[in-house]
């Protein structure tokens, strides 16, 4: 099968209470994603990210099992409503272990996003644009975590 | 148009979080040897060479011998749009669960700051 999802985790020295609030609190939300959020928390809920320089990104809450799961899917491009085949999932699991939380997420549905070759196009240029960036982010976070 | 077989190849190579770790790191480099990659890495050199070897067969990455060492490249030819997406959507959410981690650890949530 071919992987069409990208999975993340980290273990957090806090609650999961404590870690569900940063995940689902907008005032927490607007620091780790983006640079503010508003987000109506319950099933089927709307939500937007707002990058200042970028512009506002709606999402809609799927899940919400507190302290354990929050889902939301976001759509491109910008502006976009989110509705299968403009947008992916994103779901995190919170799992405690003794007094710190694991933190898991799964980001899926990047097949269907590719479907259509004028976005696919979009994504190669937004790709390109931004590529170079990335990548000096990602130095940096890389020298963080060798230090 | 590649074959399935090779795409699917192509996704399975780069699936795996320390190789997308892997190209990055050697696209930030240009050019890098195993033993240079290990250090940026959490992981031992004999790790990065086994990634490299699946790197190299997917055809990702090019070898180059130079006197005693080998140096790896990129291919980015091969490295199309979808792959790099997904490389650069992990490498945000390690950004995004490095920045949650130090909220929630460094912070109490009921009290933004």
């Amino acid at each position: 099968m071919v992987p069409d999802r990208i999975e993340r985790e980290i273990l957090i020295d806090a609650p999961p209470d404590r870690v569900w609030a940063v995940v689902t609190e907008p005032e927490h939300v607007g620091r780790w994603f983006g640079d503010s959020a508003e987000i109506d928390l319950r099933p089927g809920g709307e939500a937007t990210l707002t990058w200042e320089e970028h512009g506002s990104v709606r999402a809609r809450v799927e899940r919400v099992e507190p302290p354990h799961l929050f889902s939301f899917r976001w759509a491109r491009p910008v502006g976009a409503e989110p509705r299968e085949g403009n947008s992916t999932l994103v779901e995190f699991r919170l799992t405690a272990e003794g007094e710190s939380t694991r933190l898991h997420v799964v980001e899926s549905g990047f097949q269907e996003l590719d479907r259509s070759e004028e976005e696919k196009a979009e994504y190669a240029e937004e790709n390109t644009q931004g590529w170079k960036l990335e990548l000096e982010d990602l130095r940096e976070y890389v020298s963080a975590l060798v230090r | 148009m590649r074959a399935r077989g090779e795409a699917d190849e192509l996704w399975a190579a780069v699936a795996d979080p320390t190789r997308q770790r892997l190209l990055d790191a050697l696209l930030a480099h240009h050019e890098a040897t195993a033993t240079e990659l290990a250090t940026e890495l959490p992981v031992t050199r004999q790790a990065v060479a086994k990634h490299l070897a699946v790197l190299d067969r997917a055809g990702l990455v090019e070898a180059r011998r130079l006197g005693r060492e080998v140096r790896y490249t990129v291919r980015p030819e091969r490295l199309d749009a979808v792959t790099r997406r997904l490389t650069r959507v992990a490498a945000h959410w390690d950004e995004r669960l490095a920045r949650i981690k130090r909220l929630a650890e460094s912070t109490d949530p009921s009290q933004p700051s």
